[in-house]
């Protein structure tokens, strides 16, 4: 984004105009959509307002709240614009919502989510499929939450409802559209990452801890095992005997 | 303990993919023979702890054992040279593409928290309205065991004094619908909550009945506000005066 030319007169066209948008966008407490500002400027002005316009304005309009510090920005979720708070400023805004804690969404809410964020619109089977469980109670909490509906349904037997995400789930992830999902990086990278290694350590060393059998006594020559072969400094890879047992 | 632990497989797929991670194994080529018996082994223990939990992991580890069997089994040479199927092959497409959802759920993780930093104009009344009813709701739900032993004693109370007040047997007909129109009328004209007891003194049982159903209903409708805990077998009733929401933002 351009920083505004500090040259313009206050009385200019664009001034104006930006003004138009930013009452509007200030007075709207949903995303606020391209075709709203227009119908609105147009109806009172009957100048024609193109997207281009508008995408201008909202820039100039940020540059100028970086410019004079700010505590919000014009961003676009949810398919329209809003005024947000900057993430510097949550603490005081939360306090004053009198939220305890942050809100968290669950892994298995996250991951059935991004199930049907990035394969919508899909059925409950499918759901399961992917993640090997029970889909029933994630749908249902992320159908309360707002962030998923039922969109149809599939021309299979049965004709099996379809789900897919709704605007609260882009406006609440921060998503102009579906297509500012990130997107999945190949396998590959995902093995490849050194994450996958660094969160496998930190793995085996919880599970290595949750499984620690309680010391023995000094006189007992049992062997301090695990039923589940824990084997705490396995950094070795497996040895070929194990290996062979798989090609057997 | 370990319950806690197993609580984070998100599913059996995660915790196959745990048992690859910690032995840094390769995915294209999974020993299948140690991981089955490892994993059969954890679904083991959970069965002990907990069988809920341990439903969902049973079919994978019976794939997995499956996979084991057909791995062992003589494969036939291929006739026209193409590779014969690898029995892995299946499980290990479902693994990755899990692997991928899994990191995107990640993603959208991350996602979230950051956006949840960020509050926009009619945020507070937004959260209130969704969380108002659910709220409501949660109250209620916790308070039906309270309107069904509420129920019973003025059932018992009828029966007590209907034997010594009425003599004469006239087949009473009461609707509930019309239940539902007397209780608002009733409780309108009442300057204070009027308690079910009240209302039901000395009624037939079939009024009784139709009465208390017409109650659910208009509780279910928010028609009428709920006040427990003012006898153990009792519960008092009047007109909400302001709307679920109101009342989030006048508590808020």
């Amino acid at each position: 984004m351009e920083p505004v030319s500090p040259d313009r007169v206050s009385d200019a066209p664009d001034d104006r105009f930006d003004q138009s948008v930013e009452a509007l966008i200030f007075a709207s407490d949903v995303p606020l959509r391209d075709e709203d500002v227009a119908r609105a400027i147009g109806e009172v002005t009957g100048a024609d307002t193109t997207l281009e316009d508008i995408v201008a304005a909202v820039e100039r309009l940020n540059a100028a709240y970086r410019a004079t510090g700010r505590a919000f920005r014009v961003e676009q979720w949810g398919g329209g614009y809003r005024l947000a708070t900057i993430p510097e400023q949550a603490g005081v805004v939360r306090a004053l919502f009198e939220q305890e804690a942050e809100k968290r969404l669950s892994r298995s809410l996250l991951e059935t989510l991004a199930v049907i964020a990035y394969k919508q619109p899909v059925t409950k089977p499918e759901i399961e499929h992917v993640r090997g469980v029970g889909a029933d109670y994630a749908l249902r909490q992320l159908m309360e939450r707002g962030f998923v509906d039922v969109v149809g349904r599939a021309d299979a037997i049965g004709r099996p409802l379809l789900y897919g995400t709704t605007d609260r789930f882009l406006d609440q992830f921060g998503l102009g559209d579906l297509s500012d999902l990130p997107t999945p990086r190949e396998v590959e990278e995902i093995l490849a990452d050194p994450r996958f290694s660094r969160e496998r350590a930190q793995l085996l060393a919880e599970w290595a801890a949750d499984n620690q059998p309680p010391p023995p006594p000094a006189d007992s020559s049992e062997p301090v095992g695990t039923r589940l072969r824990v084997v705490v400094s396995s950094d070795s890879p497996p040895t070929p005997s194990e290996a062979d047992d798989a090609d057997g | 303990m370990h319950r806690v632990h197993l609580r984070d497989f998100e599913g059996p797929l995660d915790l196959l993919l745990f048992f690859i991670r910690r032995d840094e194994v390769d995915v294209y080529d999974i020993p299948i023979a140690r991981i089955a018996d490892e994993y059969l082994e954890a679904v083991r223990l959970m069965q002990r702890l907990d069988l809920d939990e341990a439903a969902e992991f049973i079919y994978t580890a019976a794939l997995l054992i499956q996979i084991k069997a057909r791995m062992l089994l003589p494969r036939p040479p291929a006739e026209d040279g193409e590779e014969p199927e690898d029995p892995r092959a299946e499980l290990v497409q479902r693994l990755l593409e899990y692997i991928q959802y899994r990191e995107a759920g990640e993603q959208i993780g991350e996602q979230f928290e950051e956006r949840q930093r960020r509050f926009t104009r009619g945020a507070a009344n937004d959260e209130r309205a969704r969380l108002g009813p659910a709220e409501d709701e949660v109250t209620y739900r916790a308070s039906v065991f309270d309107l069904l032993s509420a129920l019973g004693a003025a059932l018992e109370r009828t029966v007590q004094a209907s034997a010594v007040i009425h003599h004469d047997v006239v087949r009473e007909t009461v609707h509930v619908d019309e239940q539902k129109d007397w209780l608002i009328a009733r409780l309108t004209d009442a300057s204070e909550p009027v308690t079910f007891r009240a209302l039901a003194e000395s009624r037939t049982k079939e009024w009784v009945i139709a009465t208390f159903l017409a109650v659910l209903d208009l509780l279910r409708h928010q028609r009428l506000a709920l006040r427990l805990g003012i006898e153990p077998e009792d519960f008092a009733l009047e007109i909400p005066t302001a709307t679920p929401h109101e009342h989030a933002a006048l508590a808020a």
